[in-house]
């Protein structure tokens, strides 16, 4: 088999000093970025890349590679500890990881994290090694088309997630929506509800909301408590370990989140934050105790953190097999592999084999790294929880005002952190769910987008959404997850007329 | 009272200092914006033209490069124009230059710099799927309707796509994405037919065999691709070029005006650009001087005005 001859080089080359170093480097970095809130991914590699060039181009993109996946470890840590996601990959940990460590148990919340993330990640690495190429090709089948009828179908999925309120949950979605619609229109050019300003042309940050409705928003909230909530006395050194036996009661969840991550990640403009979104909502369907989620389920850390780890690697197939980046974060690597002189394309596995397979190599050396380094720091991060809220809070909101002013430099960006952080704590205080306003601001945009596309593509003849089978068999399942709960309904209604 | 006498004193000093400006300069580092985050071509640009400086010893200072992206380029530019007779600071430009303005997205008007030199000239390439069976223009005109993606309505790839539908007779749908990666992948799907595609990225996709070149948008064939006519020979008015150069803030002193030209055409004719940067982007060498460019800069600024009234009737 040629394919175990060309990993087994590639993992050679990986073992090699240089390479691990650089990995090391690489994963340590990304971890660092991932726990940081703000500074996501693509702010790393933006300043690693005038750092990297001078090395041979191996070394520099195991380093840069290192970094976008260590980011997925790391986004959890501050997910589970703060409940502030990291970055948009990790929002969807914070659902059940934040609420697991406010019961006491942070490390057994870091450990199902961890855990998740490299079965996540190794499951993807495997299917990269054996089918990036073929995969590709397949992924190349969703247009336009394909992707409006996936977003429909996931935002039904997410319906779920809305909390107990349906109409305070719609409203926050619609919010979400709204937000996701600020900046330049993609089909007109016209700025839409910009106020006049330029800051906000490219529209309203992911991080910005996100740190402002979660981070400062609890802030504000927990400070409005006049007795806190003394858990600290429950705190034991097991519950800053993980533990073994979480591990195989979330095996469904894993394969789920791998799965779907490894998907939907490899789509072009989806991404890992759609996955993560699918896969929770998936787990949670499928799951026997859905009503734990978002209380601190395991299942609702497994899914979303095998998920984005798995669709950190899946965004990299389009680059490495046809020399298109999928991602923003891949685009940038993509400027990073043009200055090194190394042009990819549809030829790079062909042509630079001593290139490509050492690279795939490093993936299976990182990814263990990171198992290790983040399992021997799960006990000191989780004693973060220790720190009397007088002292943490005054730090993650130097740490939140720091990341938030990295991303653009900007001040204007700062306010608005600050204004949604208010928000968030009006959300609390009326108890409003905050996640969907986040759903909506990741999908809609891609929703929109697409919908539109097709449009433009078929004179506004709304039939082009037939005219895909992968489009068709999507909606078919939306329509049944729309309608088997009203059949249920209405069974259960005419069960009750009969007797 | 004595504040105040001092501060005059100083002023007086720092207007002594500008029209000296000739003896020492530069004196200080000078900083080059870019419009675009690293690992766009605009900071391509700006790191290789650093490099070949700093390393060439061009200056007798460091040249640095600063990312101020976001507002579409606005905040870049307009941080530069603000900087007015400050010879220390310089930007990259892009279409974003002419077009910011003109949308009234950026207070920065294109009279408000002092352009300085353009290098080089990135064509767009028009490629099909290889499988599509297009392989002329002739190809595109039978077909009457045809889905061509761009990257937004105020871009170059849609420019051109208006202009080769009025040509042909055609109608064209602009399908707007992303960036240009998600076109080439929409196009390599069957999702779209045509792309009017940067040379630098899909030249990769054209040597592997899976899109087709019909023609180049520069005003004579590519290098690298002898074999792929220019608009113009196959008859066509069509002819644009992305212009990479820099500009620096408006009132600026002659001296680094002149000085900064001729840094930038050592640049332009320098190993390192022409096999960086040119080869390696598949883009045409030119050199214009700070002369030229102001010939140019309002030619350019008209051609995207005429789109935008034509798109906004």
């Amino acid at each position: 088999m040629e394919i175990f001859s060309d990993l087994f080089f590639g993992l050679s080359v990986a073992t090699s000093s240089p390479m691990l170093l650089a990995t090391l480097l690489g994963v340590l970095l990304g971890l660092a970025i991932g726990v940081l809130p703000a500074m996501g991914p693509p702010a790393a590699l933006a300043i690693l890349l005038p750092i990297v060039v001078s090395f041979e181009p191996t070394v520099a993109v195991a380093g840069l590679a290192g970094v976008y996946y260590g980011a997925m470890y790391g986004g959890a840590v501050t997910s589970i500890l703060l409940g502030i996601p990291g970055e948009s990959a990790a929002m969807m940990t914070t659902l059940d990881g934040y609420p697991m460590a406010k019961n006491g148990e942070a490390g057994r919340a870091l450990g199902i994290a961890t855990f998740a993330s490299f079965v996540g990640g190794f499951i993807s690495i495997l299917l990269f090694t054996a089918i990036a190429a073929p995969f590709a090709e397949f992924a190349l089948r969703f247009g336009p088309i394909e992707m409006t009828a996936l977003m429909v179908m996931t935002l039904i999925f997410s319906t779920s997630l809305g909390g107990e309120d349906r109409a305070k949950g719609f409203a926050a979605l619609g919010l979400g929506l709204w937000l996701g619609t600020v900046g330049l229109d993609i089909v007109s050019g016209s700025p839409r509800f910009n106020f006049g300003t330029f800051e906000l042309l490219e529209g309203i940050e992911f991080t910005v909301i996100a740190i402002g409705m979660y981070g400062v928003g609890e802030i504000l909230a927990s400070v409005n408590e006049t007795a806190p909530k003394v858990a600290r006395a429950r705190y034991t050194l097991r519950a800053l370990l993980p533990r073994i036996s979480d591990m195989y009661k979330t095996w469904k969840d894993l394969i789920v989140g791998s799965v779907i991550g490894f998907v939907v990640g490899v789509l072009p403009g989806a991404g890992a934050t759609a996955a993560t979104i699918f896969s929770y909502s998936f787990s949670k369907k499928i799951s026997r105790h859905p009503e734990n989620f978002g209380k601190g389920a395991p299942e609702g850390i497994a899914s979303p953190e095998s998920a984005n780890n798995s669709a950190s690697y899946a965004a990299m197939i389009p680059l490495f097999t046809l020399g298109i980046p999928g991602s923003g974060t891949t685009a940038i690597m993509l400027g990073g592999l043009l200055m090194l002189g190394l042009q990819p394309g549809p030829l790079l596995f062909e042509q630079n084999p001593d290139f490509i397979w050492p690279v795939i190599g490093t993936f299976y050396t990182g990814n263990l790294m990171l198992v290790v380094l983040t399992i021997l720091l799960t006990p000191i991060l989780a004693s973060l929880v220790f720190i009397p809220a007088a002292y943490l809070f005054p730090i993650v909101l130097g740490i939140v005002v720091y990341g938030v002013f990295s991303v653009n430099y900007s001040f204007f960006d700062l306010g608005m952190a600050m204004g949604f952080g208010l928000l968030g704590y009006l959300f609390r205080k009326f108890s409003y769910p905050s996640v969907p306003v986040l759903l909506g601001l990741v999908l809609g945009p891609i929703l929109e987008q697409n919908v539109r596309r097709s449009l433009i593509m078929s004179n506004g003849d709304i039939g082009i959404f037939a005219s895909s089978t992968i489009s068709v068999v999507f909606l078919l399942l939306s329509a049944s997850l729309l309608l088997l709960p009203m059949f249920k309904w209405a069974k259960a209604r005419l069960k009750k007329a009969g007797v | 009272m004595r504040k105040s006498i001092f501060a005059v004193a100083m002023a007086a000093c720092g207007l002594f200092a500008t029209s000296a400006i000739a003896a020492d300069y530069p004196e200080r580092d000078v900083t080059l914006i870019v419009q675009s985050s690293p690992g766009g071509g605009s900071d391509i640009i700006a790191r290789t033209i650093a490099r070949i400086v700093n390393e060439g010893k061009l200056s007798s200072t460091q040249m640095l490069v600063e990312n101020k992206p976001g507002g579409g380029g606005a905040i870049a530019y307009n941080y530069v124009a603000q900087r007015k007779g400050d010879p220390y600071v310089m930007g990259t430009i892009a279409t974003s230059f002419f077009v910011a303005p003109l949308m009234g997205q950026s207070p920065a008007k294109v009279e408000d710099f002092q352009p300085i030199a353009v290098i080089a000239g990135d064509p767009f390439i028009l490629v099909v799927e290889a499988k599509s069976g297009i392989a002329t223009l002739d190809d595109i005109k039978a077909k009457k309707v045809l889905r061509i993606g761009n990257t937004g309505p105020v871009t170059d790839p849609a420019l051109l796509a208006v202009s080769l539908g009025n040509e042909l007779g055609i109608e064209v749908r602009p399908v707007p994405f992303n960036g240009d990666g998600e076109v080439t992948t929409a196009l390599l799907g069957g999702h779209i037919d045509l792309q009017f595609g940067n040379a630098s990225e899909v030249m990769a996709q054209i040597e592997a065999g899976r899109l087709n070149p019909i023609a180049v948008t520069s005003p004579e064939r590519l290098a690298s691709l002898p074999d792929v006519p220019t608009f113009k020979e196959l008859g066509s008015d069509i002819e644009l070029m992305l212009y990479r150069g820099v500009v620096m803030p408006k009132d600026m002193p002659a001296e680094a005006v002149a000085f900064w030209e001729d840094v930038m055409k050592k640049v332009s004719e320098s190993d390192i650009w022409k096999t960086q940067y040119v080869e390696r982007n598949n883009s045409v060498p030119l050199y214009w001087d700070a002369d030229e460019f102001a010939r140019r800069v309002p030619e350019i600024s008209k051609l995207y005005a005429d789109y935008l009234t034509t798109i906004q009737k």
